[in-house]
């Protein structure tokens, strides 16, 4: 009976096409991914494809989930064989070529799916958990540190070596390696600290005890083990330090040795103390102060609504506003700002006062939604803004009143939020020029979270030259971006998007006009003439549209803020960035419910940036380990 | 302390620093010193004078007209921005036609980040580093074992701009990178620093502690932190290896470069760093070197040659196009030779037994593209300098290899690391062996 269900079950499976063999390193190579994956511009769409490292379980998984995109009547003319072959209008264009071998395979693939019941595909939804990952200290959170441990406060990681942005943060822990170089600077870090900690005295206040005293070691090392690690101290580690302290009671050599101990180093606690840990380093970018290891050792941190009493104390705290300054700087990357370079002869006024004018304003917006509680989706609406002379004089409105004070634009203006700051205008711009395809690039992976895959390998990314004869505005020479097929199919996501904004120049004032500097080939015979190029004035149509968002036609910086302002997938993005800053790492499938949670609550609450924090905070990854406890 | 007459025979570095002081100085090589507890100063070992491998790099591409010898072979002229390497015609080869085929697969990034990935490791950019080892790390792994500091990375422009793909040019590992010292009295103190015998000591039991504390937490995560502390683990042994109390003659013998100098200076602290490199090969505290000049895609300014209006990448792209704007690259690019050819010079100069340093050298000069203005990825032209292993000089030749046969033929027919293998490799350049 069985060698019988056997002989039949055979040539069945044997006719079942391979999809993790056949059809998904096909769908690979057409580069389905780049779009369709959890933050691509595709996301939207019906198909998301599962993480690059998932596991043939996964790869199985998704397989079967295609049963969705199949027509069981009619498994050819599925959205799975017509999309990708653009047989169907198909943003990403031709993805497989009609009529390959790669396009039967999928076909094949279809009419399997189109054979299996759908019942039996619905409990095959993605199985991953939540994933907890070791971070270190980044190089602010090691100054916090150890001023807070010793009083030192001259900031000694300003000089380690820098931190990599990844997922839009420098905090993420699959950036944070250490490299012989910055061990070493972790080791040298710690031998002036300690020593400087003798010197002061600030280290004779944290011995506890008569030295001579039996078990005065012990207790050095216990206490001041716990604060350096923020939790307490293991057997083995006790031990240690103590052999290293001696009967000569060499303090200076345990501290060296605690400041490059993974204990110290690493986030390395459990069960409350993970808690205060996070909450602590999170909200104010430092340890965690006495009333919150207090409420870890009595294991007060267990529940969402002791946390967020914690929270909600820590964020009345000054400190809170400093720490969350950082997230602001990365998300906005005033990095970029500040690394900004203008052409003097086009921006006589461009300078280091100017750009800490415009990173200043953006803060101050940021600054007053957050913590006056105002609704956050003003951001990228405020028809007001926080400058001062400088800035009144780049974006033409009268001097404020006095520095930085909040000052309304005339009403019905182009400029508004953020998309209108400076910052953000030059950030996306070349010397001498504004770069649509930046601030479209822009738009889309810090205010829409979606990632837009790169140029195609050994595709030329060079732009027509402008030419006295014949001059040429942006949106002209960016015009072979969407009249070549193989740029056209990402372009047309970004480019549209900043074309709405060329009436603002490279670093944010108001123009009519394009004015456009061009260098004339030099003449052989009149050489050195007119060396320095000319500049021609171009009208600009700012005719604009965020392609996959319904609605979005635009033509200024105000009208495109209003629509972000009223697109989920940018509200979402709001509670991913801040999710992704918090937790160190990118989203998984495992988080999606957890980030819907917090996003009811943001929403609910009128968008008040606060109630974010809150909300992640109090989520289950955020806290895994101390929810896990209870 | 007495000292063993085969120090006696003593290697002198000679030449004028930056600072025009005839440094004359004799050190005995460091290998032997190293070796057991660190601290003893235990010279005298004899040993075959070992081969160093320095991998070089700036950023952005190259003008091919003023940069790529229009004759092969011996007889080429030597193309405007390859001026400076008139002295030692006969000390290099341009190697042209190199194709850097892991830049082209598909893979995340704009064009400089797949091609810098594909020119350090011959392996597709990740999305975040490299792909995998650089070509110096998985030579460093065979060669640089017996020395202080298994390799060294130096690094000139000062530039805080960028992502790790582009900031960084030597990788342990796909997506590890392993930043450059860039600060040369910081890279002074790393190689000379004075260090007593007591300091060493109590060093090294703050290491111990660290790693058996290390060890334990290990056994307590998962496998991806576990991994982590791993590395973290490994670099703590490292700078364990090199914890090391210096001989006298090291203390005294260089000169300590200024604290307060003005960091975009850029040549001087360039030929700063490459003085400190030549000594750090001299005394072979190491034997592996990576020197990044200007990062992939840098944006460095060059007052020195009177462009200032925009920065290099941009001077890429821009109106290099028109005549003026290709001289501009051609100045920038002939600068790059110029501290690469200082380099070479130094290395020249200081004698090595019966022959110089250079002659046990084999330098790689490297930018992520070909023609800068079209991101190009084949065609790559390159510069090999000093002669390791009997390589051929005096050449300007034409191949159509790959980046990755390159480097496969330097690790293992110059630097004699036998390594199996490397991507997109398959097979010798006879053309340079």
């Amino acid at each position: 009976m069985i060698k019988l269900n056997l002989l039949f079950a055979l040539p069945l499976a044997a006719q079942i096409p391979d999809f993790a063999a056949r059809v998904y390193p096909l769908l690979e190579k057409a580069q389905c991914r780049a779009c369709h994956n959890e933050n691509g511009v595709a996301s939207a769409s019906r198909l998301t494809f599962p993480s690059e490292a998932a596991s043939a379980d996964e790869v199985r998984q998704f397989g079967l989930s295609l049963r969705r995109l199949v027509n069981a009547a009619k498994p050819a003319d599925s959205l799975l064989m017509l999309k990708p072959t653009n047989r169907v209008s198909h943003p990403g264009g031709e993805r497989l070529k009609q009529g390959s071998s790669d396009e039967a395979a999928l076909r094949e693939w279809a009419i399997h799916l189109a054979s299996l019941p759908e019942n039996r595909l619905m409990a095959a939804g993605p199985s991953q958990k939540l994933s907890v990952v070791l971070r270190r200290l980044t190089h602010s959170q090691y100054n916090n540190t150890v001023a807070d441990l010793l009083g030192d406060r001259t900031r000694p990681a300003n000089r380690f070596p820098a931190e990599d942005f990844v997922h839009g943060f420098t905090n993420q822990a699959e950036g944070q390696n250490i490299s012989p170089l910055m061990a070493e600077d972790y080791a040298r870090a710690a031998a002036k600290l300690a020593k400087d900690a003798v010197r002061s005295g600030a280290l004779a206040k944290l011995i506890p005890c008569e030295v001579k005293l039996p078990g005065c070691g012990a207790q050095f090392v216990r206490t001041f083990g716990a604060r350096a690690f923020r939790r307490p101290l293991t057997e083995r580690e006790t031990a240690s330090f103590e052999k290293l302290l001696g009967p000569e009671f060499n303090a200076q050599t345990v501290v060296e040795a605690m400041l490059q101990s993974p204990g110290f180093l690493f986030h390395t606690g459990t069960g409350t103390y993970t808690a205060a840990s996070r909450l602590s380093y999170l909200l104010w970018d430092t340890a965690p102060d006495d009333s919150l290891r207090e409420a870890a050792a009595k294991g007060q941190l267990t529940t969402p609504a002791q946390i967020e009493q914690q929270a909600r104390r820590l964020m009345r705290d000054g400190r809170a506003r400093l720490a969350l300054n950082q997230f602001l700087v990365e998300w906005l990357r005033f990095d970029r700002v500040r690394g900004a370079l203008r052409e003097r002869r086009l921006f006589p006024e461009f300078g280091t006062e100017l750009v800490h004018s415009m990173i200043e304003e953006t803060t101050r917006l940021f600054q007053f939604l957050v913590w006056e509680d105002k609704p956050f989706l003003e951001f990228f609406t405020a028809d007001y803004s926080f400058l001062n002379t400088a800035l009144a004089q780049v974006y033409g409105v009268p001097a404020p009143e006095s520095e930085f004070a909040l000052t309304r634009f005339p009403a019905g203006g182009k400029r508004a939020g953020v998309l209108g700051h400076a910052s953000f205008l030059t950030l996306t711009s070349k010397p001498s020029e504004t770069a649509p395809t930046e601030r479209g690039l822009f738009v889309r992976e810090h205010f829409l979270c979606q990632i837009v895959p790169p140029p195609p390998p050994g595709v030329s990314t060079t732009l027509p030259v402008m030419a006295e004869e014949k001059p040429m505005t942006n949106r002209e020479r960016l015009a072979v971006h969407l009249s070549n097929a193989s740029c056209a199919s990402c372009h047309r996501l970004v480019d549209p998007i900043g074309f709405g904004f060329e009436q603002f120049d490279a670093i944010g004032r108001y123009r009519e006009k394009q004015i456009a500097l061009i260098f004339p080939p030099v003449d052989a015979k009149r050489k050195n003439v007119r060396r320095d190029g000319i500049t021609v004035e171009l009208d600009v149509d700012t005719k604009a549209t965020i392609l996959g968002v319904p609605n979005s036609d635009f033509s200024s910086p105000a009208e495109a803020g209003r629509i972000l302002a009223g697109t989920p997938a940018c509200q979402r993005c709001i509670v991913k960035q801040f999710f992704r800053y918090a937790l160190g790492r990118a989203e998984t499938e495992a988080d999606r419910p957890h980030l819907d949670e917090a996003y009811e609550r943001f929403a609910k609450s009128g968008f008040r940036f606060r109630e974010l924090m809150l909300a992640i905070v109090t989520s289950r990854p955020f806290l895994e380990e101390a929810l896990h406890a209870n | 302390m007495p000292i063993d007459t085969r120090i006696a025979r003593r290697t002198f570095l000679r030449g004028a620093g930056v600072a025009g002081a005839l440094i004359r100085i004799g050190l005995p090589p460091l290998e032997a010193m190293f070796n057991t507890s660190g601290t003893a100063y235990a010279a005298g070992v004899s040993k075959a004078i070992p081969k160093r491998f320095v991998f070089w790099f700036n950023g952005n591409g190259i003008p091919e007209k003023y940069w790529v010898p229009r004759e092969t072979g011996a007889d080429y002229a030597l193309p405007s921005c390859l001026q400076p390497l008139a002295p030692y015609r006969e000390d290099v080869h341009i190697v042209t036609g190199l194709d850097s085929a892991a830049a082209r697969l598909p893979g995340p990034g704009n064009s400089h980040y797949p091609s810098m990935s594909a020119v350090v490791s011959c392996k597709t950019y990740t999305g975040r580093g490299a792909g995998g080892p650089s070509i110096d790390q998985v030579i460093a792994q065979k060669i640089g074992g017996d020395a202080r500091f298994r390799s060294l990375q130096l690094g000139v422009c000062q530039e805080s701009f960028g992502e790790s793909i582009q900031r960084n040019l030597s990788w342990a590992d796909r997506d590890r990178p392993l930043p450059p010292e860039m600060i040369p009295h910081r890279l002074f103190d790393r190689l000379f620093g004075v260090k007593e015998p007591a300091w060493v000591s109590r060093q090294k039991s703050i290491l111990d502690a660290v790693k058996d504390q290390t060890q334990a937490l290990q056994g307590q995560l998962g496998v991806n932190d576990r991994r982590k502390l791993d590395e973290y683990l490994q670099s703590v042994r490292e700078l364990e290896t090199s914890i090391a109390t210096l001989p006298p003659e090291y203390r005294n013998a260089v000169e300590r470069p200024a604290e307060a100098m003005d960091l975009r200076d850029y040549p001087r602290i360039a030929k700063l760093q490459s003085d400190l490199l030549v000594h750090a090969l001299a005394s072979q505290q190491t034997h592996v070197a990576s020197y990044m000049l200007t990062k992939c895609q840098g944006l460095t300014r060059f007052p020195w040659l009177g462009h200032t209006a925009q920065r290099h990448h941009e001077y890429t792209h821009g109106d290099v196009e028109t005549p003026r704007g290709m001289r501009t690259l051609r100045d920038i690019c002939r600068w790059h030779v110029e501290e690469f050819a200082y380099l070479v010079g130094r290395l020249k100069a200081t004698s090595e037994g019966d022959k110089t340093l250079l002659d046990n050298t084999a330098l790689v000069m490297m930018h992520e593209h070909a023609e800068a203005n079209a991101h190009k990825n084949n065609n790559l032209a390159l510069i090999l300098a000093g002669n390791a292993g009997g390589w051929k000089t005096g050449l300007h030749t034409r191949t159509t290899g790959t980046l990755g046969d390159l480097y496969l033929t330097v690790a293992n027919e110059v630097m004699g690391a036998q390594v199996k293998a490397f991507p997109t490799a398959e097979r010798t350049l006879s053309e340079i062996v």
